[in-house]
């Protein structure tokens, strides 16, 4: 049985969004942004790459409870205090984005690194989950 | 009552994103499609201009400015991996990009400052010091 087509990593649809509308007033302090991210699958493991522009290392929080892989990352722009805003494409101070992983992945080795506003996120599959080959003895 | 027909269920809001997070024309929310996206803002002495392009080296960046216009370009390669087959999900822009951003009459194109920061480049032109606001004395 072949195991390359299971998806290990899914997106949680919109748990992040769909909590903050349910309050009654949206916090203005946090207005969070899901990232674009691409997701690489192999027989190893998994990697995320994840663009987070203008947020540095110490601005960057990475979580996982269970099986939830929580990054959230503060945009900080260093503007000047005197600023006036004439065009913002960007309007969100965060961003954040859940991942569900699979049972598979090995949450306990997650390596994690920060380069020009890009993440990457490797997870390596359990020993006992990876793909492993069978001898056959001649008889 | 007006207050009350104001007022939206938080469902109503959820329903309108997932509206608009489906392929509508004209309108998307993977940022890829806007690429790069931007942000600026004046000050009394200055325009700064901000640029969301992570995971760039600041050489591979071309700026330039030529009277009040700015054009900023460079390519995004894909990541390089040895397995491109083992791409599940792909989001993140790849490719040229250019964009030309038209600035105030009255900047300096001599004195602009570019720096390449955590994935941000900044971009800060002056204001022609003639343009400057000026307070002026009035003598009794």
């Amino acid at each position: 049985m072949s195991t390359t087509n299971d998806k290990t990593v899914s997106k949680v649809e919109n748990k992040a969004s769909t909590n903050d509308l349910s309050k009654s007033t949206p916090s203005r302090q946090q207005r969070k942004m899901r990232p674009a991210a691409d997701i690489y699958e192999t027989k190893e493991g998994a990697t995320i790459y994840i663009d987070l522009p203008g947020v540095a290392k110490d601005g960057l929080d990475i979580n996982i409870d269970q099986n939830v892989l929580s990054v959230e990352g503060e945009i900080n722009l260093d503007t000047p205090d005197n600023l006036k805003p004439t065009y913002m494409d960007i309007r969100a101070n965060m961003f954040s984005r859940q991942f569900t992983l699979s049972s598979e992945l090995d949450i306990n080795k997650v390596d994690a690194n920060l380069k020009n506003g890009v993440l990457v996120l490797s997870i390596p599959r359990s020993e006992q989950h990876k793909p492993r080959k069978i001898e056959v003895k001649a008889a | 009552m007006i207050s009350n027909m104001l007022r939206f269920s938080p469902s109503l809001f959820a329903e309108l994103e997932g509206i608009l997070s489906s392929e509508l024309p004209g309108y998307s929310r993977n940022p890829a499609v806007n690429y790069p996206q931007v942000n600026m803002g004046v000050t009394d002495k200055s325009v700064e201009i901000y640029l969301f392009v992570p995971g760039m080296e600041a050489s591979s960046l071309d700026v330039s400015l030529e009277k009040n216009l700015l054009s900023i370009s460079a390519e995004r390669a894909p990541e390089e991996t040895d397995n491109k087959d083992a791409l599940s999900r792909y989001e993140r822009f790849s490719g040229k990009f250019k964009r030309v951003i038209t600035l105030p009459d009255d900047v300096d194109p001599e004195q602009t400052d570019a720096t390449y920061r955590d994935g941000i480049l900044h971009i800060s032109v002056a204001k022609k010091e003639e343009t400057l606001p000026r307070k002026i004395e009035v003598s009794v």
